[in-house]
């Protein structure tokens, strides 16, 4: 178990390898993102970026599954109060791997929760061709 | 294959700053949060009802990004219905990025939310030539009236151009 006193400023925590298929963009977006580009290969040519692309939205939710596989799951968090900003950099398409980096940037006690601590950390989510498609700056509680 | 709609929407100058926007409201079933859950944020308190109650939420709760998925849905839905009769597809662009995402509150199975979203500003920046920026604040509010979301989100819309009318819809 990964608790509060065992993250370190400047750690650097490998994400993924996440293969993205047609089928799994397809299937987010026709439940929560039913927009042409997102659901129909043939239609997305017509589209703004002239083929199918993942919805941000499943790009942000695979990350956060690259973070559960990577420690998340095997830590003390208890709860994530928000997340500061998060850029889409690029399109995610059907047949990307994705992988990236979880950076800690700070670490603190909580001042009115003694049992907790703060985490901040900075995301990148990067393709297979090393082209970064999602920035994420997060803030997350362990139990110390 | 569902085929989706693409969203319609005005030219960058035609959206008013303040404009006020009631997406509608959305209940989370049990069945949602944990597909949601062990698909995509598979802690005990996303996906497994009975070791929920073993977590410091006492109970099963939404992913703060099963929040964001269907807010997304609430707003596709909503800007298919307000946008009716739009011919032109293309004048929606990608959302660029958001701030300040808070989740405040715990989401439970039964809980309904009503979503919000509001025009705050546009940037003056123009995006590969004919993309503008809006910012909206977008928040939702539980059954009780709690603020249990917020945040704001960078949306292109693309700027009318010069040989287009104002507020004139133009294939």
């Amino acid at each position: 178990m990964k608790r509060f006193g065992d993250f370190h400023e400047g750690e650097c925590i490998a994400l993924g390898p996440y293969v993205v298929s047609e089928r799994e963009i397809v299937a987010f977006a026709s439940q929560y993102d039913p927009q042409a580009m997102h659901t129909d290969p043939e239609a997305a040519k017509m589209s703004p970026m002239g083929e199918l692309i993942a919805s941000g939205w499943h790009t942000c939710a695979m990350a956060m599954r690259m973070l559960c596989d990577a420690f998340i799951l095997q830590s003390t968090s208890v709860a994530a109060p928000g997340v500061e900003q998060i850029r889409w950099l690029s399109p995610v398409r059907p047949g990307d791997t994705l992988s990236g980096e979880c950076r800690i940037i700070n670490t603190r006690r909580s001042a009115s929760k003694p049992d907790r601590g703060i985490v901040r950390a900075e995301v990148a989510v990067n393709n297979q061709h090393g082209v970064q498609v999602l920035a994420m700056q997060t803030t997350a509680l362990y139990l110390v | 294959m569902r085929r989706g709609p693409l969203v319609r929407s005005r030219w960058f100058e035609d959206i008013p700053i303040g404009e006020f926007h009631v997406f509608g409201e959305y209940t989370f079933s049990e069945k949602a949060i944990v597909d949601f859950g062990k698909r995509y944020a598979p802690q005990t308190y996303h996906a497994d009802p009975e070791a929920a109650f073993d977590s410091p939420y006492r109970g099963l709760i939404a992913s703060g990004w099963h929040l964001c998925a269907v807010w997304m849905r609430m707003m596709v839905d909503y800007m298919e219905r307000y946008a009716q009769g739009v011919q032109d597809g293309r004048r929606n662009g990608a959302g660029v990025g958001f701030t300040e995402m808070r989740w405040l509150k715990p989401v439970r199975p039964g809980h309904t939310l009503t979503f919000t979203h509001e025009i705050i500003s546009k940037s003056d920046k123009i995006v590969r030539d004919k993309w503008g920026i809006i910012r909206s604040r977008n928040e939702a509010f539980n059954q009780y009236g709690e603020l249990v979301f917020s945040f704001d989100i960078d949306i292109l819309a693309e700027r009318r151009p010069d040989d287009a009318e104002p507020g004139k819809e133009s294939v």
